[in-house]
């Protein structure tokens, strides 16, 4: 039964995924960069440190693309093919992470806010009008260089500011659903608050919590590449961001150009994907979209 | 509307304290001692208790928190730890450069993505609608960094055309005077960065744009300006156009917010000195009094801009002044 309507449940987003050529290509890239993510270690040729020698014996320092080095080397002779691949399980893992912790804080904050309304959705709305006023990247960057460039205050500093968007959207739709027939008869009912909430209200928003979960994963994508690009990375984890900052800081992109091609593409491609999937859950969230 | 006014008001001074609060707990409160920086612990005891002394450390915390909010509101931000200059005198000088290439790069990215939007709905699907949707969600998508870069690369580095970055070429006498803003020189410099900001806003404009002139094209007024006879493109631009800015001047506001966070990475890609570059330098050199003071002018620029976004929508939409006023 439970297992029923889990397998219902996957194929009515796969749908909803599906109907649109860009949201298929958007899935695709996530499943592609998933998978290089998981299995990282068993698909790159060497670790992302390691200096390497050409098969002639000398150190392989900025070497173009070749059958050897698929995507080049960097000035200090490491595989930048090794490098995005590790890269990539750093960049996806603070990806959804952040992504899904900040979809719970916003979303709760939002539905809470939402419901009861009053008193309570006057501080919570004030405390995320403050947390607007905060300069997005400046405060990432700010918090990284207080706590420590690890790889958990990065993903900290990054929660504590995205949740903003999805807590205002979730409680405007929260305001809307609350107001409906099924919601007040759940309340004649005596259902608790907070099964009407989480039982009730949060089903019908479903569409929008993944639309701003899509949107959070690529947010935090672009904010961990830009923190780790201003030098504000996990240097034990490299990231996409953390690539294009030892690019940065080594001054070789006169003649580097693969350097800066691998890390940019993927970027790219990782947040054009989310924004795809994003927008074919839009039209789902926002029916008036479907129109036109 | 003058509650309404009034009300925003007061937000808008919350929002600003509550940023204030928040800068200076977490400056306070987190691990890693910032006056570490400045008294050494190295020092004897008795000369860090008269240099703690000195800085008001050795007050409770409650006394030393009006203490900062008096000097926040005086402009009394205390000075540079590694240039020991005052940090209003270093904000000043950078406030306005970032002032000068934001404007400059969001000008244009209103100007070309409103005309844009514009052509777009009236040509709808056409292969000019569907290419610039594309190659504008591209540049969305696409951090300004890596199209920084990328132009750089290309314009200056390949084609050897236009400067790799900084204000001024090495040697020129600096002009004090806002003189510096319409040099040619500084605007050869402009060029990149520009580019490079309008790029990352035109999708917004352009196709809030669309959207918006695709509604209002529906409307009854406008079948009635055509029925009029009324030459296809005076319809386009003073009958559909004008209504559909609305929202367009809505969003840019906010737009604009977004813009000042985004400047960060622009600065330091092409080593503009404006606030953005500050603060990233400010922050790897834990250059406190600056980062603190840099971060909040900056926070306060997002507040202020929030809140007369929510003026103008009230002021050119009289439909939502009162349904919207009670909802916050």
């Amino acid at each position: 039964m439970a297992l029923e309507s889990i397998k219902e449940g996957l194929t009515t987003h796969f749908r909803i995924i599906t109907k649109h050529k860009f949201g298929t290509f958007g899935a695709l890239v996530l499943l592609f960069f998933s998978i290089i993510a998981i299995f990282a270690p068993y698909i790159a040729p060497h670790t992302p440190w390691e200096t390497l020698r050409t098969s002639a014996g000398k150190l392989a320092l900025l070497k173009p693309p070749s059958g050897e080095f698929l995507l080049g080397t960097t000035a200090m002779g490491r595989d930048l093919f090794s490098q995005m691949i590790f890269a990539t399980r750093t960049t996806v893992y603070i990806g959804f992470v952040s992504g899904m912790i900040s979809i719970i804080i916003g979303a709760n904050i939002g539905l809470i806010s939402g419901f009861y309304g009053g008193k309570l959705d006057e501080v919570l709305m004030r405390f995320t009008d403050i947390v607007w006023g905060m300069p997005f990247l400046p405060f990432i960057i700010i918090l990284i260089s207080l706590f420590g460039r690890k790889l958990e205050f990065v993903i900290l500093a990054i929660c504590l500011v995205i949740w903003r968007s999805s807590a205002r959207v979730i409680r405007a739709q929260t305001l809307a659903i609350k107001q409906r027939q099924f919601i007040l008869a759940a309340k004649a009912r005596g259902c608790s608050n907070l099964r009407i909430i989480y039982r009730h209200i949060m089903p019908n928003i479903l569409p929008l919590l993944i639309l701003y979960t899509a949107f959070n994963i690529a947010w935090s994508v672009i904010a961990e590449a830009g923190a780790s690009f201003l030098g504000f990375g996990d240097p034990t984890n490299l990231s996409w961001g953390g690539i294009l900052f030892s690019l940065w800081i080594s001054s070789k992109i006169r003649v580097a150009w693969w350097w800066f091609a691998a890390p940019a593409i993927c970027i790219i491609l990782l947040v054009s994907a989310l924004v795809f999937i994003s927008r074919s859950y839009e039209e789902v969230a926002n029916p008036r979209l479907r129109k036109r | 509307m003058r509650t309404y006014i009034i009300r925003r008001g007061i937000y808008m001074f919350i929002a600003m304290f509550g940023v204030a609060t928040i800068l200076f707990f977490m400056f306070r409160m987190l691990p890693g001692d910032p006056t570490a920086q400045v008294i050494s612990p190295a020092l004897d005891t008795a000369t860090q208790e008269r240099m703690k002394a000195a800085f008001g450390l050795d007050k409770p915390m409650h006394i030393q928190y009006v203490i900062y909010l008096k000097n926040l509101v005086t402009m009394e931000w205390g000075r540079s730890f590694t240039s020991s200059r005052p940090v209003v005198d270093i904000l000043v000088y950078r406030f306005w450069n970032t002032i000068f290439l934001m404007v400059a790069g969001l000008f244009f990215a209103l100007v070309i993505g409103i005309t844009m939007g514009m052509i777009m709905a009236w040509r709808r699907n056409s292969f000019l609608d569907t290419g610039s949707t594309v190659g504008a969600l591209f540049f969305q998508s696409a951090p300004p960094y890596i199209t920084g870069i990328l132009l750089l690369i290309i314009f200056s580095y390949k084609l050897d055309l236009l400067p790799t970055g900084g204000m001024l070429t090495a040697g020129t006498s600096v002009d004090q005077g806002f003189g510096l803003f319409f040099s040619t020189d500084f605007l050869y410099h402009l060029i990149l960065p520009t580019v490079t900001v309008s790029l990352y806003y035109l999708a917004t404009p352009m196709l809030i744009m669309r959207d918006s002139m695709l509604e209002v094209m529906g409307s009854d007024f406008i079948e009635l300006a055509k029925a009029k006879g009324l030459a296809p493109i005076t319809v386009m631009i003073k009958h559909a156009a004008r209504n559909a800015l609305l929202a367009v001047v809505t969003v840019s506001a906010i737009m604009v917010g977004m813009a000042i966070g985004g400047q960060v990475v622009v600065e330091t890609v092409f080593s503009w000195p404006g606030m953005g570059s500050l603060m990233v330098e400010s922050a790897l050199s834990h250059d406190y009094p600056v980062a603190q003071a840099t971060f909040f002018v900056l926070a306060a620029l997002i507040i202020i801009l929030n809140f007369v976004a929510d003026l103008s929508y009230c002021y050119l939409d009289p439909r939502i002044k009162l349904s919207n006023s009670s909802q916050g």
